[in-house]
């Protein structure tokens, strides 16, 4: 520390720091002058309760766990040297946010006394696997918040699977996962600073090897620090610090990202000056955004879910910091490394046909009966129940194939293995649409609701595309802007579904990927978009073939850099839109087929992006089928079965080829 | 796009079902409900449904009357399993605005009717509950018991207003607790709120709700009911956390509530239901301020 101490001091932070403290300070002055414990005198001895141990708890509450975001989301940045680390990027607060909900259905006596042990486990869970999966690629930073990005998702997509089968008319789960900050008394608080005092201590004692890290891996080592245990303690101890925070209040958002960030654009560089500048950043943001939020809640008498404000406001903060960081963290270039096929040549044609030809008429003939067994459909029931199936089977089938080729060029345009669809932001875009439609029409019909996904997801990707121009369409800011803008809809359609409103529910559904609106029309429209845009992306399978060598290389082969990124991302964006329509913003399909596709073996562009249509299309139906068929007469959204099932397969598949 | 055979089976379903409505009033009928209200309203009709969505949760939220067990269950409210419906090819599906995005999937699995009860300008839900009855009962030929069940609800909730006017109860504010930090508390309009006013007791929340009858609430909102002789009544299921939490909240403990006496526990009732779970309710809240007077 007094090593530290005898450098000048660098005021930028400070400044900006105070700045933002008077304007949380204005912001409490401003709530509590409205206080009745203030307004109406001393008369009322309810109101001065209410402040004491409610308002000002609250407050206090707001302190500590914007403080505590701050200081985790600094460690993650320092230790992973990652710009863009947080407990929200790397997926440690929806880690904990699933522990706490498998908990609360599962197991509720555990709620009681291992609350912060749940949220710890499933946080310290979610970080192992984002960090794996990080260490493959060097701790690339936006490997990393992509692998984090993902394990998100399938955090969310399993917490509100479980919500969705369990409770009918509560949605205190979504309440809770958007992040409330109000209290009943000063336990939560209390409990809070110790945690955070004690975490601060020993973030305190790694100091100096952090900031030694400062200087590189190498220089680092060369001067007496352990590495690896270094960087297995320090994020130990931020994980510890976003699970408290979530555990306590659910997950706030983006707290955690903007505060290091924040720090270190106004002048912050060392080590122990991040720290504690993203600290107190932290704790003055979170505590602006909510006594500002009740101010506004008070006037409209409404519920809002903090965390959820804070996500909404802090995600397009992300995407206009975006041009600034230009980060001095290294990018690794694309791992290459060639790949034993499974079979060889024609056999693997033959096989995938095979098998989607099995998946096929599985989803249009097995079923169950009215009571519940198992039936093959054949005569008049055939007659019956094909017209319902065959949609579901052709949509999943087309919608699968399109997400599939959609995320095999996106990884050979970003030359990441993680880059999906689902990362672009444009299903986010599709879901916000379908928000609005569910609650500004009066009584939206599947067309509408259809038209408005269409429009959402094309603003989406115009405004991607409109902030990543500049930088002539580089792959890792348009995923990164995806990133921002598909937390910032989520953070809406949280804050909606917290409203209480019955119509959430419905949205939800539409969320967690159900094929249930499906119709021959619907199918229609998909199957015709599906053979039309990846007959269109097969032909830009020169550029899909060279673009993974990078830019100076393919430049000097002929490939239009800005051009063919433009026109692949608007091709993808397409695929993207039209097969979010029938099988939901979330799936993992555009992620599992191109995998399984090099797996078999397929590495040129051509039998890689065909590969990848038939077997994510297969596995899409097979989703379906098994979603309709396993709780029958209850059904299982594909998108969620999909999204289930494929994660933890993506995750060993990743494994095997490390 | 429908199929022409679709259409026209639909077509033709519409032609046949008031004859068909005739034929099948001797009790035969067979009608899918979507609406938990609906169904327990056919069962007061002296008709049992053929099918309920969401059959699997009714005793959570139902309870009462009870649904007997031949009745199938045709999967989630809002995912309706339509090869059930094509299985079962029922006579008559119920449906209620809520549920108006699921019109076109009902297409051509059966004659759809749909009753108002909860929506935007369906004004008070209690007279909306038994408008609908009254319109069920005519559709499905059973004008007679429709008025003897509404006679006999009108004669319940006297009875309890009765039974209650003895008391001189204080006012009660009801709840549903979500976590240990949040409620849905019932105000107006809605059903808890119009059975209130029926069977004489204040509400003792005075804000509106929304069109559902509810408001969801952070807990330390509670201290906005000024009675200090009012009740809170919380609704079964409670989740487990709540109790703990609040004999440690200070504020919990200054609420008049937390007096010994001033808070009870009643079994569910459905909120969105219809004039069978407004009974429900009126009764839970009779024997309770019986009980505890």
């Amino acid at each position: 520390m007094t090593a530290v101490a005898r450098r000048p001091f660098r005021a930028g932070p400070a400044v900006l720091a105070l700045v933002l403290a008077a304007l949380a300070a204005a912001a409490v002055l401003a709530l509590l002058a409205a206080d009745p414990a203030f307004d109406g005198g001393a008369g009322d001895p309810m109101a001065t309760l209410v402040l004491v141990h409610s308002t000002l708890p609250r407050l206090a509450t707001a302190l500590i766990a914007g403080a505590a975001l701050g200081l985790s989301g600094g460690l993650f940045q320092q230790v992973l040297r990652n710009p863009m680390a947080s407990p929200t990027t790397l997926g440690v607060s929806a880690g904990a946010n699933l522990g706490l909900v498998v908990a609360t259905l599962l197991m509720p006596g555990l709620l009681g006394f291992g609350r912060d042990l749940v949220a710890l486990a499933g946080s310290a869970a979610a970080a192992c696997v984002v960090l794996f999966l990080g260490a493959r690629r060097g701790f690339s930073p936006f490997s990393m918040v992509l692998s984090g990005l993902v394990i998100s998702l399938w955090c969310g997509a399993l917490a509100a699977i479980l919500t969705l089968l369990n409770d009918r008319y509560l949605v205190s789960l979504f309440i809770w996962g958007a992040g409330s900050l109000s209290q009943q008394s000063w336990d939560v608080p209390l409990t809070l600073l110790f945690r955070f005092v004690a975490v601060a201590v020993c973030s305190v004692l790694i100091l100096r090897p952090l900031s030694v890290m400062e200087l590189g891996e190498e220089s680092a080592a060369a001067l007496g620090v352990k590495v690896a245990r270094l960087r297995v303690m320090a994020v130990a101890a931020a994980v510890v610090l976003a699970a408290f925070v979530t555990s306590a209040v659910g997950v706030i958002g983006f707290v955690g990202l903007v505060a290091p960030i924040v720090a270190r654009l106004a002048g912050a560089r060392r080590t122990s000056e991040i720290l504690v500048w993203a600290s107190v950043i932290g704790g003055a943001v979170l505590l602006f955004v909510d006594a500002g939020l009740q101010i506004v809640a008070g006037r409209f008498s409404e519920f809002l879910p903090t965390g959820a404000i804070t996500a909404v406001f802090g995600s397009p903060l992300l995407l206009l910091l975006l041009p600034r960081l230009k980060t001095r963290h290294r990018m690794l270039p694309p791992a290459q490394t060639p790949r034993r096929p499974l079979v060889k040549g024609r056999k693997t044609a033959l096989l995938v046909a095979a098998g989607l030809a099995v998946a096929v008429l599985v989803g249009l003939l097995l079923g169950r009966s009215v009571d519940g067994g198992w039936a093959l459909a054949y005569g008049t029931t055939a007659g019956e129940l094909l017209p319902i199936r065959a949609p579901k089977v052709v949509a999943t089938l087309a919608s699968g194939a399109l997400l599939a080729v959609a995320g095999a060029m996106l990884q050979r345009l970003t030359g990441n293995e993680m880059a999906s669809p689902e990362v672009l932001g444009i299903s986010a875009g599709a879901t916000f649409g379908v928000a609005a439609a569910i609650f500004l029409l009066p009584a939206p019909q599947l067309a509408g609701q259809l038209g408005a996904a269409s429009i959402g997801a094309f603003a989406v990707l115009g405004v991607i595309l409109a902030t990543s121009l500049r930088s002539g369409l580089a792959p890792e800011r348009i995923l990164i802007a995806g990133i921002a803008l598909g937390a910032m809809v989520d953070a809406v359609v949280g804050v909606l579904s917290s409203l209480g409103d019955p119509r959430a529910l419905l949205l939800m559904r539409w969320m967690s990927g159900s094929t249930y609106a499906v119709n021959a029309g619907t199918a229609g429209i998909v199957a015709a978009a599906a053979a039309l845009l990846i007959i269109l992306a097969l032909l830009f399978r020169r550029w899909l073939d060279l673009l993974p060598l990078g830019p100076v290389h393919s430049r000097a082969l002929g490939v239009p850099t800005t051009l063919s990124r433009l026109v692949l991302f608007v091709l993808a964006g397409l695929m993207t839109a039209a097969a979010t329509l029938s099988v939901g913003p979330l799936s993992f399909i555009g992620l599992m087929g191109p995998h399984l596709a090099r797996e078999i073996g397929l590495a040129r562009a051509l039998p890689h992006m065909a590969g990848a249509a038939a077997l994510g299309g297969g596995l899409m139906v097979l989703a379906d089928w098994i979603g309709r068929t396993a709780f029958f007469p209850y059904q299982v959204p594909a998108g969620l079965v999909s999204a289930l099932v494929g994660a933890p397969f993506l995750i060993l598949v990743l494994r095997r080829r490390a | 796009m429908p199929s022409r055979r679709r259409v026209l089976r639909s077509l033709a379903g519409l032609a046949l079902s008031l004859p068909a409505v005739r034929a099948y009033a001797a009790g035969s009928m067979r009608i899918a409900s979507l609406d938990y209200g609906l169904a327990s309203t056919l069962l007061s009709l002296g008709l049992k449904p053929v099918a309920v969505s969401e059959r699997a949760d009714w005793g959570k939220w139902v309870v009462e009357p009870a649904l007997p067990a031949e009745v199938r269950d045709l999967g989630s409210t809002f995912e309706v399993n339509v090869e059930m419906l094509a299985m079962l090819k029922p006579d008559l599906i119920l449906i209620t605005p809520y549920l108006d995005g699921l019109r076109q999937q009902l297409d051509g699995f059966g004659p759809v009717l749909r009753l108002s009860i909860f929506a935007e300008d369906s004004g008070p839900i209690l007279p909306a509950a038994v408008a609908a009855t009254r319109r069920l009962g005519a559709v499905v030929g059973r004008e007679r018991q429709a008025e003897d069940f509404l006679r006999r609800s009108d004669a319940f909730f006297a009875a309890c207003r009765e039974r209650i006017a003895r008391l001189s109860p204080p006012p009660l504010a009801f709840v549903n607790f979500m976590d240990a930090r949040h409620a849905r508390i019932y105000g107006a309009p809605g059903l808890f709120d119009n059975v209130l006013e029926r069977i004489g007791v204040r509400n003792a929340w005075p804000e509106p709700s929304n069109f559902w009858g509810f408001q969801t609430i952070a807990l330390e909102d509670l201290a906005r009911v000024r009675d200090p002789e009012a009740r809170l009544v919380a609704f079964e299921p409670i989740p487990g956390d709540v109790r703990p939490t609040l004999a440690n909240s200070p504020l919990w403990r200054a609420l008049p509530f937390a007096r010994p006496g001033h808070f009870s526990v009643l079994p569910a009732a459905l909120m969105f239901g219809m004039v069978n779970e407004a009974m429900r309710f009126a009764g839970l809240v009779t024997d309770m301020l019986e009980r505890e007077p």
